[in-house]
């Protein structure tokens, strides 16, 4: 159960080593409680990389209190955190209390400090910011009841991530009616393996109220899901506290969406998927029956692109702009949007006869004037597959390639030195209700590509929820609890998870179980069809 | 679409007229905008007793400005502005007192101030505070967010709604034993109540399937819980009642009753107290011949800090006033004493010796232990000061012994109100095959046509059906789904038992684009309502689409 995490922490090694003694002895004594459950695994999701732990139980106490030590940045983000996450943990035993022993409880916490060491002033979010991070909870040297708890991280993304597995160590006792830690000592170390690990979230097929968007947001955090792909493609409703008028003007309203650590990724699919543009500018159809893909010719259609990329940039200051570039067919049978259309209408087709063009040398010319629009305003553009599969070798190089038809395309992609996004349809797309929980936890992300060099080209992997049939009334049952699966493979170390296989469905049955605690509508783990009811009366820990 | 909610409001007859005509001029000019929604439709739900609008537009100031009127009892004085023209006036004759049958009646005007001409006002008038919350729940869904010019408007007014309920209760069982709600999805579903104008919470904390509740003065019987962590402290009892009560009051104003129900369906009790059960393997009904069954019942209901005494561990002043829900649910369902036709089976009793020897030497068929166990379960409560409530067996079984302060709760089927009120008791209305909500097959049509007083013609009968209640049973809801299973049906069933069958009548044709419209308003509210008209409840939209139509 001792993972290493890279470099080993050289300070605490000796401790670590002594826990971990420590640790063996106090799994074999057991913890049977009534429960069924067992109380022996680590329910941490997802799994750290490394942890060791003992056999002590504390109690922590509802003032809990923070301090911060680092240099320059604003700790104002970490604060706002560790009071989130306050109201998360200590939810059941605030308020009244009645209990007879209270008084004596109250006298009796362990621990009632939390210590946040950042080593990095920066407050900035880039994809691939430092997310490791140190936890202990443990005895303080020299003093022998003291107990102390410690987060140390580069970043204050690192330490935001400490606090989430801080806050799911700590459980509710209903019987002394305090909050738990058990089976400290702990020592946790731990980063992530991948720099990208997203959930594509469709607000086009239905309207998301921005308190749906935001509750999302927010339990994305719980599984250190780090980035929300924001697809909107009707550009005359209104999305994410954002509003894009008829003019292509946007308005923000500060979604602060960095309280959780989280970046959003918008997307703007060209120029297929974009007959809706339309409806308040006929002009960018190519004509009033053929509607998609936008009409090529006009410079009104550039135009219009580069006026929403640039009313949007401060509002997505992320890096990564997602400019879609799937489902354009230019072959006219086997094909979802059409080209065609764009052969079809007169002034189109002179078009692309004078410019000596098919129509898959315009869908090659769209999507790269579109990356070059991007590119322009400072963001690195993302595409899906088919823009890769048709033209790689146009592709600017900076082009992220985002995968969904199926295996194997990362591997092409990241031989010719793009980097990659894994979201394979048969394993990571939550709308295909029959995947069940382990074909979205098993697959994997770096499958097919051996050399370490290329592997680091795969910057993640991303859980697709398409909008067809999720509405606000059942988009969180079907988002969880399978995007968890594929957040701890994007998560975790293949080397932490393989002394794991026989108890990941416990651990996950038991997130399902604190998503639902949080307020957030897991669906049972187990069910054949995802989003299920449950079949019957019974625990939320076994079903 | 002048409804008369009978005595008609003498002071404002004059201005409601001027206003209907007012109105009528509003409605023939037409309101069309880009969306395809009915926009001359009145989107209140459940619709008003009575209410008349006019043709204007008004912006609503976010820093809204509130002014109570009042006197006795004590407000929480919420002091915010109101921009350009806009007061709330809230103005109440009584304290605070949340009974059953509470006056929930109000007033909401929205109205040019006579004597000036531009200035306009917003009042609710009412009785309690429970009706001006009530009232503020419709002045909420009066306001709405205009896109084009981001502010929230108010349009057709001027407005003039009078309003209070047809029942008195109008309730939404929960059960919480076949499947655990952590105490925050407790709270939302009380919240999303409020939209509807619910005002009952059924808590059926404990079944057949899991004991979660702590008492205190019996520490062994959450034993029977599922897990350790799904259970519920007698804190977390009473934060789900005072929150009812209290902590959202702007919103809510809402009973919490709790249901104990026995003999049958109490398995879980002898988890904790094996006592409890007949025997090992024939665990129920619970033993009727122990004292400490009754003993056990009585410590229950008179458990102070759950379901009484809280109010007085709060620190408000205003809770001393405040008289806990008087209704008390005993269950007492499906305990058949015909051994072929049974769920749970007196015929446990039969087979068990020491209590068949009981049931001899007190010369009782099973049947008879099982009103004994009943008649004397509501003594208990009735000694606790409780109005004893039960399921329509104990009536259809022994109706002559029962307490006739009892409370029918009719579940089976239809035509049982009826004959509960011939006989002079009160009476819940909640036939399983229009408002059991676990049944996904029931459509929000068949839920909203019900009519709890079908069957009695006698005016002074009808008053006995003190209201109905949907009923989310939990075998395959969990915290997952339920609130898509609840919604919108539930609401189906709001209109039908607040709504005035006089206010709807004109209203038949458009009630599913209004209803379709409540269920967009739960969605931005942040409830999880299903679409409407799915065959099946709670399934997944069909396909792409506006909240609105699907």
């Amino acid at each position: 159960m001792l993972h290493l995490c890279g470099k080993p922490h050289f300070r605490y090694s000796c401790l670590m080593f002594l826990v971990w003694v420590f640790q063996l002895v106090g799994l074999n004594s057991g913890f049977g409680l009534d429960s069924g459950l067992n109380q022996s695994l680590t329910y941490i999701w997802p799994l750290p990389c490394e942890h060791t732990s003992g056999n002590e139980t504390l109690t922590v106490n509802p003032a809990l209190s923070l301090s911060i030590i680092g240099h320059g940045g604003s700790f104002r983000i970490l604060r706002e955190g560790f009071r989130r996450y306050k109201r998360i943990i200590f939810k059941f035993s605030s308020g009244i209390s009645v209990s007879r022993n209270s008084r004596r409880i109250r006298s009796l916490y362990d621990i009632s400090a939390l210590r946040i060491i950042v080593k990095s002033g920066s407050d900035e979010l880039k994809l691939g910011v430092d997310e490791s991070y140190t936890l202990f909870v443990d005895k303080t040297e020299g003093k022998s009841i003291v107990w102390e708890t410690i987060i140390e991280a580069s970043t204050i993304y690192g330490a935001l991530r400490g606090l989430e597995t801080f806050s799911q160590l700590c459980a509710f006792d209903y019987t002394t009616k305090s909050v738990q830690i058990s089976r400290a000592p702990w020592y946790i170390k731990d980063k992530p393996r991948f720099a990208y690990r997203g959930l594509l979230l469709d607000t086009s097929r239905h309207h998301f109220p921005v308190d749906a968007i935001k509750s999302i947001i927010e339990s994305m955090s719980y599984a250190k899901l780090i980035l929300m792909h924001f697809l909107s493609r009707y550009l005359h409703i209104q999305n994410c506290g954002m509003v894009l008028t008829q003019n292509g003007s946007a308005i923000p309203s500060r979604m602060r969406v960095e309280l959780s650590g989280i970046h959003v990724m918008a997307e703007v699919d060209v120029p297929g998927h974009a007959e809706s543009w339309g409806a308040g500018y006929p002009d960018l159809w190519p004509n009033a029956t053929c509607r998609e893909p936008l009409d090529v010719t006009k410079n009104f259609t550039f135009d219009l692109i580069s006026g929403i990329l640039s009313e949007i940039r401060e509002i997505f200051p992320f890096e990564l702009f997602h400019l879609g570039g799937d489902e354009v067919n230019t072959d006219l049978w086997a094909s979802f949007v059409l080209t065609d259309c764009w052969n079809k209408t007169r002034h189109v087709k002179q078009w692309l006869d004078k410019n000596k063009m098919k129509p898959k040398d315009a869908y090659r010319y769209f999507v790269l004037k579109a990356q070059e629009i991007a590119i322009s305003k400072n963001w690195t553009p993302v595409n899906w597959e088919e823009t890769f599969n048709a033209f790689a070798k146009n592709l600017n190089p900076r082009t992220v390639v985002h995968n969904w038809l199926g295996p194997g395309v990362c591997p092409k992609a990241v031989a010719k030195g793009f980097k990659c996004i894994f979201s394979n349809q048969n394993v990571w797309y939550l709308d295909h209700l029959d995947v069940s929980w382990d074909e979205v936890y098993y697959a994997e992300p770096l499958e097919g590509i051996g050399n370490a060099s290329k592997q680091e080209l795969v910057i993640g992997g991303e859980v697709c929820m398409w909008g067809e049939t999720v509405d606000t009334s059942n988009v969180q049952q079907t988002i969880w609890p399978r995007a968890a699966a594929a957040a701890e493979r994007l998560w975790s170390t293949e080397e932490a998870l393989s002394a794991d296989n026989n108890s990941v469905l416990q651990r996950l049955q038991y997130f399902r179980c604190l998503l639902n605690r949080r307020g957030v509508q897991a669906a049972p783990v187990t069910n054949y069809y995802a989003r299920n009811p449950p079949s019957g009366s019974g625990s939320c820990y076994w079903q």
